[in-house]
């Protein structure tokens, strides 16, 4: 499956690559920020503090006009005063609305992201592959069918697919005990991680169809080979063939397609989020969505999680890069599936 | 195959297409849970009143009475009536498209305006500044989520220095464009006004992907022999360049556009509900929050058959430039 | 809980005409005190206020229909259905390009506004019109685009009392009947005169859905009222009912759009959705769905015509949206301006803020018959859980009134001696264990955007409950639209248990927002207690003091009565 040429192309283009580097660099700290979170982050991302809302981001000084009314001889009067809100180092990148701290909600998002986009991408992987695979060995009326299907699914664009069907079906949660909370190590942190069960499936359900099309053109390519056609008249079963020689041979081109599409579905459920299409309040998304009515007057709550997002999507584009060069599994620019 | 006949079979192929797109919209309707009559009824209506409205709305007759007579009406033009507006589906969805139209159209072109010279200087100039500019904007171009690239726009550029209206269509295209016969410009300033920070927001993402497409494409051509031989033969490099490797990049280009046209499209959705931009995009959002499946069956229909058009375009065009793909 | 209500019914039977509301705090097992605001007992009919204690003072049968109300909102503070919230405020920004006071029921009229430069108005709201029919809808939204065409037989001064509008006369024939005279000289903008006839026809339309093509979903809006005939030889409309109906004329104050029969009858419904024939200050000009509608002024109005020339009414979904158009002089009118963005619109010199209370409570509902809600040892818990004032203060900017009982101050009905919880996280703490269900877990779905701060006060009340250590609370977004379709469908079980909505009533009637909130058979019902059913239904059998004899006065005051009611 991975040959050792494989490891020689990845090595070579390793080295002389720093946007490699910086690609790995990025995806192996925000893999260790998703699973460690509940170490890391300071705060429990759900406890708000009413009177520490929107303390702006260190470095930065907030002069917010505070308005408050009062009810005088039966009409509402309306005072307002000038503030200066100062950063302090509780909260190095500030607080949102509710007093919650921004930087436990960045990170307790990656782990959001980060398996949204795995679960996501490998259900499209199931979903995808097998069919590809099917239809490319067997050509024909099979591999008509199944690619006019694939082309009605990419006809609709899978944002609005996911939307429609986010929005449609109820929304499923799944919630996993978080093991670091069960072990009691990080005992006031949420004793769940809560997975947005429909997103997951629906983000699946709309790009399954960028592998199928991968695993068809590898199909395609591997029956002409001269070693599976002499399996096969040695009267190897189609399943076998498959398995053995078609699917291995495949691998490349899934692996590097699955990596950007982890990168797409982050876009994509970010996208669903801050729709409002959301099975959990600690999502990058979300807090867009929220930073969103607070732009004039907290910059932060809207800015901080969409440069969480850019980094954790750029980290990913650039392992995928990494990939593509090394391995030239003949992609081109197909793939892809971005909000 | 001549082209007529290639270009016959891709309409056959596309109009198949369409019919399986409408064939799973009607089908969306029958995995989503709820009935439309909760929507539909009032909220103390009685069983015979919620009867008689799911006879009304034809959801007593068996699913293939229903297909057909969906499919009849789609062929009359008639999508149904909205169960919000109660108006005609079929005007509201096409009331609703030349916005989504204009923007998308506006954001290719600034997508292609930009992002083809961007992609040649950076093959060109290969490890020079304006290479690693191009190339860290594409890389930032294709990660940054659009909603939240138009916040910022809207953030910096309309609320911290009023450069910009904001959330509003202002005036449609096509009344601009009609302006303009009278001698009035101000009907196209406004039209600009308001469609630019959409337009920015929802090109971004195609604009670095084809930057590095053509960024891509034309170095592996300026590498090939054909490129070195005409060098050798004293073709001025600037020839070499435009005539025949760009030429041979914009190929493949054409058709990685026309299949990330759904990417476009869904883009133009949540570009739409961030600049509060009148479209399909954000009907297709009401229409799922209120559940009026004649608006979002036909919303989704339109939304695949633009998409497959636009492709039958893309397609008979690279056919025509490169009739070796006929074959 | 069943079989407690039934013995407490017995009990109050045994006490002839006196009730021991201390009783029924006591059948809560509250350890001592109970959650109101104040222990002073009330006087009069005025207020039943309970006092701690199993055997407490016993209060006087209710002698009125108010006093019956105020003591139904007293046993509902006691039970706790709802975690009471606040008094929701419409806050609207104004361009000092116009002059223009607020109204307290949401309603935006058009008519009332006076441009100081220029001749034309823009108004932006939260979102546009469901269609332009005005007898099949039942947002607020598209009351105030179809409102500046149509008109009703009666209305509303800004301050919510009855003024005459398309009747020049009200009175009360029989128990069952009413009798509205139509005003002579009012012109439909197709030109034609306003008949008796036009006024039965709206009537039936709502009321009958055989009548007018439509199943109408303002019957309710109606509630009681069968049918409506003209009066032979007179220019005037009997309107009948089911029993008295003591709240008939402020139901047609605040509902009942009259239409022209005959354009009606003659146009087919995606027309009537797309173009307004009414007899109000402004003519439709064009429409636009779902982006804007642009009306004129009607010259041959039946009063003035409007000050301003123009008017259009166009939406933006997101309040910050709206502020910036406001701010960049775009629009005249923002509905629902943010705290976060009141100092903005107050402090920029060309704008202002322009807040008044609404008639919209916001509420916790909490299914009384779905663990762990069904203890109301729980649901007190939940409410002495909460912090009210540091969420006004710190989310609503001060922008809402705290409240402790279903019926909101100034209403028919409101009890003056009941006050909301006070913040007590131990005693909530106490009670959860009382209840027998520590450690539960809940989950608060809530609408997003559609009330003032709506999903912001939800996570305040979630994270606040999630502190005592024996609950755990968490906040699930719901769609507006979904959510209702949920609590409408008329199965308790179906919806959540556990939800934050806003019910505005502009009737000022504690009986709409009571008997579909509160009582076992109503609409949108949360809750079912024999003793809140009981009062409820003495109450309404009572003629209220408006209406019972002061139909001739014409205008009633706020005392009198009205009705209208929409959870949009």
């Amino acid at each position: 499956m991975v040959s050792p040429r494989t490891i020689r192309n990845l090595k070579r283009e390793w080295r002389n690559n720093w946007l490699a580097k910086i690609g790995v660099a990025l995806v192996v700290a925000i893999l260790l920020v998703a699973v460690f979170a509940p170490l890391l982050a300071p705060y429990n991302p759900r406890s708000q503090s009413l009177e520490d809302s929107r303390l702006p981001p260190m470095g930065f000084t907030e002069t917010e006009n505070s308005t408050s009314s009062q009810f005088v001889n039966g009409s509402v009067q309306v005072v307002s005063e000038r503030t200066t809100v100062n950063a302090t180092w509780d909260h190095p990148l500030g607080t949102n609305q509710l007093g919650q701290d921004m930087l436990s909600r960045v990170i307790y998002g990656a782990r959001t992201s980060l398996l949204v986009g795995a679960l996501g991408t490998l259900l499209a992987m199931l979903i995808g592959v097998p069919i590809g695979l099917v239809a490319g060995y067997y050509r024909g009326r099979v591999d008509d069918a199944l690619m006019r299907f694939a082309d009605v699914m990419l006809a609709f664009p899978s944002l609005v697919l996911a939307v429609a069907l986010v929005g449609l079906w109820q929304q499923a949660v799944w919630r996993i005990p978080d093991p670091f909370v069960a072990a009691g190590l990080a005992p006031s942190m949420p004793p769940d991680i809560v997975l947005p069960g429909t997103v997951i499936v629906v983000v699946g359900l709309v790009t399954w169809v960028w592998f199928a099309r991968v695993a068809r053109g590898e199909a395609l390519s591997v029956r002409e080979e001269e070693y599976v056609k002499a399996a096969r008249s040695l009267g190897a079963s189609d399943a076998f063939v498959i398995r053995k020689h078609v699917l291995p041979n495949s691998v490349t081109p899934i692996l590097v397609l699955g990596t950007i599409q982890v990168a797409a579905i982050i876009l994509l459920e970010s996208a669903l989020s801050y729709l409002g299409f959301s099975g959990t309040s600690l999502s990058w998304g979300f807090d867009i969505n929220q930073g969103r009515d607070y732009l004039a007057t907290a910059w932060w709550i809207a800015t901080v999680p969409g440069l969480a997002i850019v980094l954790a999507v750029i980290g990913i584009n650039l392992v995928g890069d990494w990939l593509r060069d090394a391995l030239d599994p003949g992609l081109g620019g197909e793939g892809g599936s971005g909000a | 195959m001549s082209y007529g006949r290639f270009l016959l079979k891709r309409v056959l192929q596309g109009i198949l297409v369409v019919w399986g797109v409408i064939t799973v919209v009607f089908l969306l309707r029958f995995i989503t849970p709820g009935s439309p009559v909760d929507f539909v009824a009032p909220q103390d209506a009685s069983q015979e009143l919620r009867q008689r409205i799911a006879a009304e709305l034809g959801l007593n007759e068996p699913l293939y009475v229903q297909y057909v007579d969906y499919l009849v009406g789609l062929l009359n033009g008639d999508m149904g009536y909205s169960y919000i507006f109660g108006q005609e589906a079929s005007a509201i969805v096409f009331g609703k498209l030349p916005a989504t139209v204009e923007l998308a159209v506006a954001a290719t072109v600034v997508a292609v305006v930009l992002s083809i010279p961007l992609g040649v200087v950076s093959a060109t100039r290969r490890h020079q500044p304006a290479d690693y500019g191009a190339t860290t904007f594409s890389l930032l171009g294709i990660s940054t989520p659009n909603f939240w690239l138009g916040i910022m726009l809207l953030l910096v550029l309309a609320v911290q220095i009023d450069l910009f209206p904001v959330g509003r269509r202002g005036i449609a295209f096509s009344t601009a464009f009609w302006m303009l016969f009278e001698g009035n410009v101000s009907g196209m300033q406004t039209w600009l006004a308001h469609i630019t920070l959409p337009a920015l927001t929802l090109g971004t993402y195609f604009t670095a992907l084809i930057t590095r497409l053509t960024r891509s494409g034309m170095l592996d051509e300026l590498g090939k022999s054909y490129v070195q031989a005409a060098r050798a033969k004293g073709i001025p490099e600037t020839l070499v360049r435009y005539r025949h490797a760009l030429r041979n990049t914009l190929i493949p280009v054409i058709t990685v556009v026309g299949l990330q046209l759904g990417t476009l499209i869904g883009g133009a959705v949540i570009t739409e509900q961030v600049f509060n931009w009148p479209g399909l995009g954000q009907q297709v959002i009401s229409a799922v929050n209120n559940r009026d499946w004649p608006v979002l069956q036909g919303s989704l229909i339109v939304i695949g058959t633009g998409f497959v058009l636009v492709n039958i375009v893309v397609d008979s065009l690279y056919a025509y430039l490169d009739p070796r793909v006929i074959e | 809980m069943t079989g407690e209500s039934v013995d407490r019914r017995s009990f109050l039977k045994l006490a002839g005409g006196a009730a021991a509301t201390a009783a029924l705090a006591g059948c809560t097992g509250d350890d001592g005190g109970n959650g109101s605001g104040g222990d002073g007992n009330g006087t009069g009919g005025g207020g039943n206020q309970s006092t701690g204690g199993d055997q407490g003072t016993e209060l006087p049968e209710p002698e009125t229909r108010e006093e019956y109300l105020q003591r139904a909102n007293l046993l509902l503070h006691d039970q706790a259905p709802w975690i009471f919230l606040n008094r929701q405020y419409s806050v609207y920004g104004k361009s000092n390009r116009i002059e223009w006071e607020a109204r307290r029921d949401e309603r935006i009229d058009a008519y009332e506004i006076v441009p100081q430069e220029g001749t034309g108005v823009r108004i932006t709201q939260s979102q546009m019109d469901s269609g332009l029919d005005p007898h099949d809808h039942r947002e607020t939204t598209t009351d105030n685009i179809v409102l500046q065409s149509y008109e009703g037989l009666l209305g509303r001064d800004a301050d919510g009392n009855i003024v005459e509008v398309l009747a020049d006369g009200y009175e009360r024939v029989e128990d069952g009947t009413v009798r509205f005279t139509i005003r002579q000289g009012v012109t439909f903008h197709s030109g034609e005169e306003l008949t008796p006839a036009d006024v039965a026809f709206s009537i039936n339309r709502i009321v009958d859905d055989e009548v007018g093509g439509l199943v109408s979903p303002q019957s309710d809006q109606l509630s009681g009222v069968t049918g409506a005939e003209v009066v032979d030889g007179e220019r005037a409309v009997d309107v009948s009912s089911d029993g008295i109906n003591p709240i008939v004329f402020s139901l047609f104050a605040s509902y009942c759009d009259i239409v022209q029969q005959s354009w009606i009858e003659e146009n087919e419904g995606p027309f009537i959705n797309s173009n307004m024939n009414g007899t109000g200050p402004f003519q439709l000009d064009s429409y636009e769905q779902d982006v804007s509608v642009s009306y004129t002024r009607y010259e041959d109005y039946w009063r003035e015509p409007a000050p301003a020339e123009t008017l259009e009414i166009t939406a933006a979904g997101e309040s910050s949206t709206r502020v910036n158009q406001l701010l960049g002089g775009e629009t005249d009118i923002i509905v629902n301006v943010p705290p976060q963005d009141a100092g903005r619109v107050q402090e920029n010199g060309n704008t202002e803020l322009s807040p008044v209370p609404s008639t919209r409570v916001i509420y916790n509902a909490m299914v009384y018959n779905a663990e762990p809600f069904d203890s109301v040892e729980f649901r007190q818990a939940m409410n002495y859980a909460i912090d009210l004032p540091s969420i006004i203060e710190n989310i609503l900017a001060g922008f809402a009134d705290p409240t402790g009982q279903p019926t909101l101050e100034g209403f028919v009905g409101y009890n003056s001696d009941v006050g909301p919880y006070e913040s007590d996280p131990e005693r909530a703490q106490q009670l959860v264990e009382d209840s027998g269900y520590a450690g539960a877990e809940i989950t608060l779905h809530t609408p997003v955007g559609r009330y003032l701060g709506d999903l912001e006060i939800a996570q305040a009340v979630a994270g606040q409950i999630d502190e005592l250590p024996n609950v755990s609370a968490s906040v699930r977004q719901r769609e507006f639209g979904t959510l209702a379709e949920e609590l409408l469908d008329g199965d308790i079980s179906t919806g959540p248990s556990f939800y934050l909505i806003g019910w505005g009533n502009a009737t000022f009637d504690a009986s709409q927002t009571i008997i579909p909130l509160l009582t076992t058979d109503g609409a949108l019902t949360s809750y079912s207690n024999e003793e809140v059913d009981g009062l409820i239904d003495q109450a309404q059998s009572m003629a209220g003091e408006g209406a019972g004899s002061g139909d001739e006065s014409g205008g009633t005051t706020e005392g009198g009565n009205s009705s209208g009611n929409s959870s949009n």
